[in-house]
């Protein structure tokens, strides 16, 4: 084991160079790549947790959205059978109505129909005794002197009829 | 065993295989770099890429463990240079060895007659001068790249923290200043010897093992990969004591 100093000088230069050499040529620009990643990244991490507080953001806001509508739903719903409840009873008072109005026509309706018939009756009737009174006696009397005898007649006979 | 090609040219004696080596240790390592780093990407790298980022990670957070990585930073090109200059020359010697026999004084690299002479008597054909070998198994390789980081330190805490630097000499009393010169100066023998004792203790024995021929195949092979793990260790032993020596002398705390 000998020590030549040549050798340390030598190995001291060529160390030197290589320091020189690598830093410049490739570890300097691998450095810088290295570098630019991280930024990269760094970049990349705060974009996404801007992504995902939006989201989040977002997703409160469907939330308080589809809350809303649940709700409006829910309120449409209460409403409308509200609404049905009461076009019901409508519906049945006013058939009810209706239903009675019709009754009370069609009663007054027999009435009159019948208080028409009876009219009618009376004057057929009257006629038919006058005609028949006619016939029986032989002679003419005076018809409407004969009407309101046949009525007055009618009258005290239907009154007690009545009775 | 083996001698070295010397080589006097200017009145200076040249260890011409500890300068091939140390210059074929530097083309690898700047080929390794070279071709890592050539197509360079953010998003997509390559296999390569991936390998020397994360050497680039590696030492970063070698450095982070001994100091603050505020200060730390500018060092992190020193401990990648350090780190793969230094594991890649542990790995050259192990595949094989270059050696030359001679049976004429060739003086042009220091074969002598009585070299010759002295291998002959020790049963080998002529002189073995041995041209590939790890460059961190020659003290002289290992010793200039610890004086480079002692030194380093040692501008670094005077330059940057002049008074904890100096003050820290005759700590805890001035009575131990001179204990405190023996424990800087064995630093450096420390951080030298150690990297070349366990390189070349590693290529001595391979030398010994291939001794054995036929027998010697299987503790060739486990010392062989033992190899590869001690130059790993000792590329990485270097890198974080030259760290820590340069914390030591930039920190402010004791």
């Amino acid at each position: 084991m000998h020590f030549y100093w040549t050798s340390t000088v030598f190995a001291l230069i060529a160390f030197g160079v290589l320091y020189f050499l690598l830093s410049k040529y490739a570890f300097g620009p691998l450095m810088s790549i290295m570098e630019k990643r991280r930024v990269h990244i760094q970049d990349q991490l705060a974009g996404a947790e801007e992504s995902k507080k939006q989201a989040e953001q977002l997703l409160e806001e469907q939330k308080a959205a589809i809350q809303q509508a649940r709700k409006e739903a829910y309120e449409i719903i209460e409403q409308s059978k509200l609404t049905s409840s009461k076009q019901a009873e409508d519906i049945v008072s006013a058939a009810k109505v209706e239903a009675d109005r019709l009754k009370a026509e069609a009663q007054k309706d027999i009435e009159n129909e019948k208080n028409k018939a009876i009219a009618e009756l009376k004057t057929q009737v009257g006629q038919w005794s006058v005609a028949i009174a006619k016939e029986i006696l032989g002679k003419e009397i005076d018809a409407s002197a004969q009407q309101a005898i046949v009525s007055q007649f009618l009258q005290e006979s239907g009154g007690k009829a009545k009775q | 065993m083996h001698q070295l090609p010397i080589v006097e040219w200017l009145g200076m004696k040249f260890d011409l295989s500890s300068i091939i080596m140390i210059v074929v240790t530097l083309i690898i390592v700047l080929l390794i770099a070279m071709l890592a780093t050539r197509k360079l990407s953010v998003t997509n790298p390559s296999k390569l890429q991936n390998f020397v980022e994360w050497i680039v990670d590696f030492v970063r957070n070698l450095i982070a463990s001994t100091m603050d990585m505020k200060r730390g930073s500018k060092f992190v090109m020193l401990g990648i240079t350090l780190i793969m200059f230094i594991f890649v020359a542990n790995m050259l010697g192990l595949p094989f060895a270059i050696v030359t026999e001679h049976t004429e004084p060739m003086q042009s690299i220091s074969v002598t007659q009585e070299s010759i002479e002295d291998a002959k008597e020790k049963g080998y054909a002529g002189a073995h001068v041995l041209w590939w070998k790890s460059p961190t198994a020659d003290v002289s390789v290992t010793m200039g790249l610890a004086i480079m980081v002692i030194f380093l330190a040692h501008y670094l805490g005077l330059a940057r923290n002049t008074k904890h630097y100096l003050h820290h000499y005759i700590e805890p009393h001035p009575a131990f200043f001179p204990l405190n010169v023996i424990k800087e100066v064995s630093k450096l023998l420390t951080l030298g010897l150690r990297l070349f004792g366990n390189i070349y203790a590693g290529e001595v024995l391979i030398g010994v093992i291939l001794l054995a021929g036929v027998f010697g195949i299987l503790p060739l092979i486990a010392w062989q990969g033992f190899s590869i793990f001690v130059g790993a260790i000792q590329a990485f032993v270097f890198t974080i004591l030259t760290m820590v020596y340069i914390s030591q002398n930039i920190e402010h705390k004791h």
